[in-house]
């Protein structure tokens, strides 16, 4: 009876050469970014964005008659995703609201931004950034007047 | 009266700015879903005719160069409808849904 439970010393070894081998198998597949969930990792404002979507004038002060950026970083991996950007006035009065879907599976870069022809009013104002209608990043600027 | 309003605090409100002619816009690095957001994508379809060529209104997950795909048959033509456009398109990386543009003729 003792005998019949014991497991041959070279099935094991085998057993175990196959575990390894799996697990290098996995290791390539699975060793990206790709399989991280969607994240913010950056959000940024400033008076300018280049072609890879990142401020090139960052500021948190600016003139009325500025077109104010905002530059949200993204690490992760999803089909569908939105971002939204939420723009409000010192009390809350909402200024403006922009939603952008996304399918991502890598570092990425949205930028949002609000220009006001007439000019933007002095005071404070604040960003809040979504994910899926999740607040996940809030930013405060000031505008100044000439 | 004009005791009796500062006295009720009607004076007092802050008078609320005017954001109704805040324009926004957005772009990414990201590439758009494969599959359709929520809200439809209307049928793309030319909107009308000018002398100069033909106007087309800008739907969800358009750009210069899908469109100029549809007219041209040829993505690297959209340059042409960014020139016919300056006047509403400063980056060609945004155009917004419900931009009446104007397509010139092929």
């Amino acid at each position: 009876m003792r005998q019949s439970r014991r497991i041959p010393l070279s099935v094991c070894l085998a057993l175990l050469m196959m575990s390894a081998a799996c697990n290098r198998g996995g290791a390539d597949n699975t060793g990206t970014a790709s399989n991280t969930a969607l994240r913010v990792t950056d959000v940024t404002l400033g008076r300018a964005v280049g072609g890879d979507k990142a401020i090139t004038d960052r500021t948190e002060t600016f003139q009325p008659n500025d077109t104010i950026y905002a530059s949200v970083a993204t690490e992760g991996s999803a089909s569908s995703a939105t971002l939204r950007a939420r723009w409000t006035f010192e009390d809350g009065q909402v200024v403006d609201e922009s939603t952008r879907t996304i399918a991502s599976n890598n570092r990425e870069r949205t930028e949002f931004h609000i220009s006001k022809p007439n000019g933007w009013p002095a005071g404070k104002y604040k960003l809040e950034v979504f994910l899926d209608d999740r607040s996940v990043e809030t930013k405060n600027f000031e505008v100044r007047a000439n | 009266m004009g005791i009796f309003d500062k006295l009720s605090g009607k004076k007092e409100e802050k008078q609320r700015p005017d954001f109704s002619d805040v324009q926004s816009g957005n772009s990414s690095t990201a590439r758009e879903p494969v599959t359709p957001s929520p809200t439809p994508i209307p049928d793309a379809k030319p909107t009308g005719t000018t002398g100069q060529g033909q106007t087309y209104t800008v739907v969800a997950g358009d750009s210069l160069s899908k469109i100029a795909k549809r007219y041209y048959g040829d993505a690297s033509k959209w340059p042409r409808i960014h020139e016919a456009n300056r006047d509403q398109i400063t980056n060609p990386d945004l155009i917004h849904p419900g931009q009446q543009l104007k397509i010139p003729d092929a």
